[in-house]
């Protein structure tokens, strides 16, 4: 059987046939380092990845390099795969993932895993890396979840830990001397060690206490005690896609994407994208702008989204909007600014999106009372929100989304009955107000997330809350809902439960990953594949108790499965700032003042301002 | 402002592409050709395009159309030039010209038709019956019995290197559409089908449409 002949069989076939405009086409007998870059998740998913097609464009930079596209196949096509034995292939040339040098997955998400381990097995390579004898096929993996590799350990090759643009490159140049070289596995890994940002989990040991927690960590074979993550110093020469690949299906974000800076000045502390991006660095408007005019013009995309944690928290975004409104009005493109801030979502701000397209208004005050948003940091007031509701109401939207987090450090339940509350408050606000939209009802919808410690933030020290806690909590969250205006839609706790464990997992759990694989379970993001009994069986048939990672809380002095890795943010500051959260203490912006992260050691971004300004 | 008419082959690969999907590539082909297409003037407005005919997906089709208006004087020779520059593999612009009839007008489809295997006299056989009543659900949901016999406007059957061919003509376009793929499924429904590939469009007269 051909690829051809199943492809009529399955779901939306066009994830599987390539050819996309943008697509990057080479003559693979020119090329000596012939790279898979993976998305352990569906094609729609996948391709929304800003990380991906970055690093597919810088990739494809070299004449002597081939990047190609790999997604997981959706389970129908997965089927027909594995019945009429084809091979998981790359878009570009249709050829199997055997024939490539690297296989690069990004890993944005822990429930990802197992499809990562399903992958490697639908492209026939062994699973873990000490099954891999020979130089090819590397597998390397980045993204943020790798801030924590030990639950992959087993499985990956080469972490590549920060931002990616150079050292796929160093890593690529390195894999293409040794090939030529005719070098091993073990010279190559050796060498690729020494690469600044670079983890190979097989060079180190960890010994345990008779507790389960770590005893010691052991570098060996020369690599390093301690890997730094990379960062890009300046983000205006740093390389940026000019084109996308355009995919034929609509996708979950179908549209062009300017990023315009990394990092947050905020500190949330349940956030890790907040610590681990460390420091702030902005692109400059005219280069964000002259990016994404390139990039409409070459995609013909209609839509345009900023990019960053937070948009408002855009030194020049009222100078970038200066910039874009003019063209992105005439060429008809509609402009999205996504991730406002509450406290800084001006009337003016408002004006502008709402000059583009209205679409619905979605504010994140995690915690319902401000005692419990001091504690986690969330420097955002109720006068903020209502002030903002107000504006938007007056404006004429009639709904919002209100963000929360269920099972934060230090909850109690009446900072619980203060999500209802505050949802509460919104509605009344809406029909308090005269000139609000005529004829016309409000609708709040309170969406309510399990809180997940992460490794790198505050709260890494913190216990999750357990089953029996979350669910008393959510129940009494419905309770003190009086309103069929305000809508509650509540998460899974069975996966926040097993996120909680592989966020913060060590180098035992790559057996429980691999057993739960073994059971099938694939997809585990998504929640009509989600199959906690088998993760509960994996974890009991290896000796593991999902409990001691999710729901125990550490000491301070002790050693965490990711201490080997130097994110930016040091373990003091973490301490510190943990500390802070049980006093309900606030930490001001990186604007405001320097809290001294540890992430000035990068010394770029807005850590040499704030070192200017001292001087 | 005025009105133009494009023709265009979709072939290969992009059979996998739905009719949605062309929508969107088509809009993106505009705008990276630079072309001035007039927008609809709503709430929100978009360009302007409206296609002949849907396509199934699986099928091959070298009579497609769309429409849309030109807000400038550009000649349709610049606008072929301009989206056969951008178009992706598989699509081939094969004429930009003024419309002439409504699409509403479209009455009649060729379709040419390959089946792994040599089932010619089986085929043949088939389709000579005096009626081959068949069920067929209409837009309402509900299911009808059609006679596929009196809708069929000519067809022949050949032999083609041990395969099957298969050339019909089918009521195609608003009024009313049989999908060959009826006519296949009432044959067998165990075929192996290499390609479907719609050969041209005709108005009620059978002239080609223009």
């Amino acid at each position: 059987m051909e690829l051809s002949d199943i492809l009529l069989k399955v779901q939306k076939p066009a994830r599987y046939i390539g050819g996309e405009q943008g697509a990057v086409i080479k003559d693979k007998n020119n090329i000596d380092v012939r790279f898979a870059f993976c998305f352990a998740d569906s094609y729609e998913v996948g391709m929304s990845h800003l990380g991906m097609k970055i690093l597919y464009s810088v990739a494809n930079t070299p004449d002597w390099a081939w990047c190609e596209r790999v997604f997981a196949p959706w389970e129908d096509m997965e089927a027909e795969m594995r019945k009429n034995n084809i091979p998981l292939f790359a878009l570009e040339s249709g050829d199997k993932l055997s024939d490539f040098d690297i296989i690069g997955f990004t890993i944005p998400y822990e429930m990802c895993y197992t499809n990562i381990l399903n992958c490697l097995d639908l492209g026939g390579i062994p699973l873990r890396s000490s099954e891999r004898k020979d130089l090819s096929p590397i597998v390397i993996a980045g993204g943020p979840c790798t801030c924590n590799p030990e639950p992959l350990a087993d499985f990956i090759d080469i972490f590549s830990l920060g931002e990616g643009e150079e050292l796929t490159l160093e890593i690529m140049e390195l894999y293409r001397k040794h090939k030529k070289l005719g070098s091993d596995k073990m010279t190559f890994l050796r060498e690729a060690a020494k690469l600044e940002g670079v983890y190979v989990p097989a060079f180190y040991d960890a010994e345990y206490n008779a507790d389960g927690t770590i005893k010691a960590f052991h570098a060996k074979d020369g690599a390093p005690e301690k890997i730094t993550k990379r960062i890009i110093k300046d983000l205006d020469n740093c390389h940026y896609p000019d084109n996308f690949v355009v995919p034929y299906l609509d996708i979950v974000h179908d549209r062009a994407v300017c990023e315009i800076y990394r990092g947050c000045i905020r500190g949330c502390r349940f956030c890790q994208a907040g610590y681990i991006y460390r420091p702030i660095r902005e692109k400059s408007p005219t280069v964000a702008n002259a990016q994404a005019k390139q990039l409409c013009e070459n995609t013909g995309y209609d839509e345009l989204s900023l990019l960053s944690l937070s948009t408002s928290d855009y030194s020049a975004l009222n100078e970038l909007l200066g910039c874009m409104l003019p063209w992105t009005e005439k060429e008809k493109i509609g402009l999205q600014l996504p991730s406002l801030r509450i406290d800084n979502f001006s009337d003016e701000l408002l004006q502008k999106v709402a000059s583009v397209r209205k679409s619905g208004l979605t504010f994140a005050p995690e915690a319902g009372t401000q005692r419990l948003r001091d504690a986690i940091n969330k420097n955002v007031t109720e006068k903020d929100v209502m002030d903002t509701c107000r504006v938007a109401f007056e404006g004429g939207y009639t709904s919002v989304k209100l963000y929360f987090m269920m099972g934060l450090p230090t909850e109690t339940m009446e900072d619980i009955e203060g999500i209802a509350n505050l949802a509460q408050k919104v509605v009344d606000l809406y029909y308090s107000l005269e000139n609000r939209p005529k004829g016309k009802g409000v609708s709040v919808s309170v969406s309510c997330a399990t809180f997940i410690p992460k490794p790198f933030t505050p709260f890494q020290f913190e216990a999750q809350d357990d089953f029996a806690t979350i669910e008393e909590k959510q129940k009494h969250l419905r309770k003190c809902i009086k309103t069929r205006k305000i809508s509650v839609s509540l998460h899974n706790s069975g996966t926040s439960l097993i996120e909680a464990v592989l966020a913060r997992g060590d180098r035992r759990l790559c057996d429980v990953i691999y057993k739960a694989w073994e059971k099938g379970c694939k997809f585990d993001g998504w929640d009509e594949f989600f199959n906690y009994e088998k993760w509960l069986e994996a974890f009991d048939e290896c000796g593991l108790d999902p409990a001691f990672y999710a729901n125990r809380k550490r000491e301070y002095d002790e050693i965490l499965p990711w201490d080997h890795i130097d994110i930016g943010v040091s373990k003091k500051f973490l301490i510190n700032q943990d500390k802070l959260a049980h006093e309900s203490v606030t930490t001001p912006n990186c604007r405001q003042k320097c809290a001294g992260c540890g992430a000035t050691k990068f010394g770029e971004g807005i850590c040499r301002e704030a070192c200017k300004n001292l001087l | 402002m005025r009105p133009v008419r494009i023709y265009y082959n979709k072939t290969g690969k992009l059979k996998y592409i739905s009719h949605l999907d062309i929508n969107r590539v088509m809009l993106r082909m505009i705008r990276r050709g630079k072309i001035n297409v007039w927008f609809t003037e709503g709430f929100h407005q978009h360009p302007y395009v409206n296609f002949a005919l849907p396509l199934s997906l699986g099928f091959e089709s070298e009579s497609e159309a769309v429409d849309m208006r030109i807000n400038d004087d550009m000649t349709n020779d610049e606008i072929m030039k301009r989206l056969s520059a951008v178009a992706p593999d598989g699509m081939e612009i094969t004429a930009v010209c003024d419309p002439i009839k409504k699409f509403s007008e479209i009455a009649y489809a060729d379709f040419y038709i390959v089946i792994k295997g040599e089932c010619e006299k089986e085929l043949d056989d088939f389709l000579s019956q005096p009626q081959i009543i068949v069920e067929k659900t209409t837009k309402k949901g509900g299911i009808k019995q059609i006679d596929l016999k009196e809708k069929i406007v000519k067809y022949s059957v050949s032999a083609e290197g041990g395969d099957t061919a298969l050339l019909i003509t089918l009521p195609a376009g608003t009024q009313e559409n049989i999908n060959p793929n009826l006519v296949l499924a009432a044959f067998s429904d165990d075929l192996s089908i290499k390609r479907v590939v719609r050969r041209a469009i005709y108005d009620s007269e059978m002239n080609i449409f223009a």
